[in-house]
């Protein structure tokens, strides 16, 4: 480590101001934070004062996703990995990009989105277009607006819904099954190109002609459908850590999984026939993934702590009626987005009604 | 003759028609006017209430008069001539009776003259042969659409206030791409109800 310090220290003159790389001062400061803490001090106050900041943040979030990871490498072979290489290239390079143009810092809420991204696409999806959803969603879903901490919705998802309008086809044909081998997939062969092992449906597609699949295959994960949302077991894991370090809102997570319970009991009640029932729309698709790890986003989400209430059940009741109404088979990252959209108007309306009820108090 | 139930008809034109979202209708006002919460809220109402009398009123005058005189081709313009002069009695109305709304509506109500998802709801209505009860509803149902759509704007651009958006893009090159991501979101209600 102190060799490494020893030629961080000795190129870091060229990257300051007038040095000849002082265009790409953002490179080197990511990778100097990344390494190391903080070289700059910050000059004058206010100073703060909070062992979790941004980067541990995002850290914590990683170290969150790493079960789901690890279950989509297991269910889906190594074929993951390569997707998620090309998310980080793709995505990293935009981001590097505006910081490079705009003078500013490498963020680390990047890291996030690269790592969320392929977890939520179908395994079997060509590269490239992971590579075109990424770039669409950092950049029309954070750098435009300053990037992170300063954007209006959750890059991934912006990039996942591009995505399904877009491509349609692509997104829709190419799940894959896994292997019940007690290896699973691990042992597969890969390639670049699109995997041969494809099916055409998840448990939600499948449910739409009346086949539900098992409680335990959904709980585990051994069924077809985005990388990293087929285990329910792998997300509790890691969604339980994050909200216990604090990361995830708890009020969140309970509102969306709560409004969506409901809603859903009451529709299979009213329509057995074209509603599965609760414990089948909770286990499939992105439910428990959208819940624990992208409506829960600090940013893009509301403020205010009845806010989140309202955030979790719009985004519960939205993902349920799109699921059963709508032309597409499934609508989580539909609400979430659409939580998105209303996060600001909801911490209007809250922080207007507590200080009309301060101002009566009076 | 169109057998939508009203229901559908008054809640998909709110969220899976949406008329600006769907049918990328009164953008310039859209644009314009959603910078503040408050603002928006103004608009949108006075568009909510201009949209919901003037289908009303095109749907009375279209069916009764230009109908039976064959003169169907006259549509547009009666349509345009309703909704200005409907606009400007409301005006005179409000300015009379409330001058207080009259003050917070401000320059709102002239301009609703010029929104064209109100023209294209009267059309909507005629292309997709509703009857009256169902125009009432459209009409309503778009109008309340538009004005979700502008307050939601008009949020998301408050909290854009504490983003840092490249220069070129400040203003309506920022707002159109958000309107796009938000009309993205709303293709998830795709399919689920059809009012054509």
């Amino acid at each position: 480590m102190k060799g490494l310090k020893g030629i961080l220290e000795n190129l870091r003159p060229a990257f300051e101001e007038g040095g000849r790389l002082a265009r790409l001062k953002p490179i080197f400061q990511a990778l100097d934070h990344f390494l190391f803490a903080a070289a700059e001090k910050t000059p004058n106050p206010p100073f703060g004062r909070d062992p979790l900041d941004v980067k541990r943040y995002m850290s914590l979030v990683i170290l969150a996703l790493l079960p789901s990871f690890a279950a989509a490498v297991y269910f889906f072979g190594w074929r993951v990995l390569l997707m998620l290489l090309v998310s980080y290239a793709a995505g990293g390079l935009v981001e590097v990009l505006f910081a490079v143009i705009r003078k500013e810092e490498i963020n680390e809420g990047f890291l996030v989105t690269g790592f969320i991204f392929p977890l939520i696409l179908p395994p079997g999806i060509p590269l490239w277009l992971v590579a075109i959803g990424v770039s669409f969603g950092v950049l029309i879903g954070k750098e435009i607006f300053g990037g992170t901490g300063r954007n209006l919705f959750n890059p991934a998802l912006v990039g996942r819904v591009f995505l399904a309008i877009g491509y349609p086809a692509a997104l829709t044909s190419t799940w894959v099954q896994p292997l019940a081998q007690p290896w699973g997939r691990l042992l597969a062969p890969f390639g670049l190109g699109v995997p041969d092992a494809l099916t055409s449906a998840t448990p939600l597609g499948l449910a739409k002609s009346g086949a539900l699949t098992g409680a335990f295959e959904l709980f585990v994960g051994r069924t077809a459908g985005s990388a990293g949302e087929t285990s329910a077991l792998a997300i509790l894991l890691g969604g339980v850590f994050l909200i216990l370090v604090g990361v995830a809102s708890w009020r969140t997570v309970l509102a969306v999984l709560a409004s969506f319970v409901g809603l859903t009991a009451i529709l299979h009640g009213l329509l057995p026939a074209a509603v599965p029932p609760v414990w089948f729309h909770l286990l499939s698709g992105g439910l428990l993934f959208g819940a624990f790890f992208m409506a829960t986003d600090p940013v893009s989400g509301p403020v205010t702590r009845a806010g989140k209430w309202a955030f979790g059940f719009l985004i519960g009741a939205a993902a349920i009626f799109i699921r059963s109404f709508s032309g597409y088979v499934e609508g989580v990252m539909f609400a979430i987005l659409l939580g998105n959209i209303f996060a600001p108007l909801i911490d209007e309306i809250v922080i207007r009604l507590k200080s009309r009820r301060y101002a009566n108090e009076r | 003759m169109n057998i939508t139930p009203v229901w559908a008809i008054f809640i998909g034109s709110i969220f899976t028609n949406n008329i600006l979202f769907a049918s990328f209708l009164g953008m310039c006002s859209f644009l314009v006017c959603s910078n503040k919460i408050d603002t928006a809220l103004g608009l949108g109402s006075a568009v909510v209430f201009v949209m919901f009398c003037t289908t009303i009123l095109n749907y009375v005058l279209y069916y009764y008069l230009l109908v039976p005189l064959k003169l169907e081709f006259l549509g547009f313009l009666i349509f345009i001539a309703v909704i200005a002069a409907f606009v400007q009695f409301v005006e005179m109305f409000v300015e009379r009776f409330s001058p207080d709304l009259y003050y917070a509506l401000g320059i709102f109500l002239p301009l609703i003259t010029v929104n064209c998802a109100i023209l294209g709801a009267a059309l909507f209505m005629v292309i997709r042969k509703y009857n009256f009860v169902q125009s009432t509803f459209y009409g309503l149902g778009a109008g309340l659409g538009w004005a979700l759509a502008i307050v939601l704007m008009a949020g998301l651009r408050e909290k854009m206030g504490y983003s840092n958006v490249p220069t070129p893009l400040r203003g309506t090159g920022v707002v159109m791409m958000v309107a796009g991501v938000i009309a993205m979101a709303f293709m998830g209600f795709a399919g689920m109800l059809n009012i054509q």
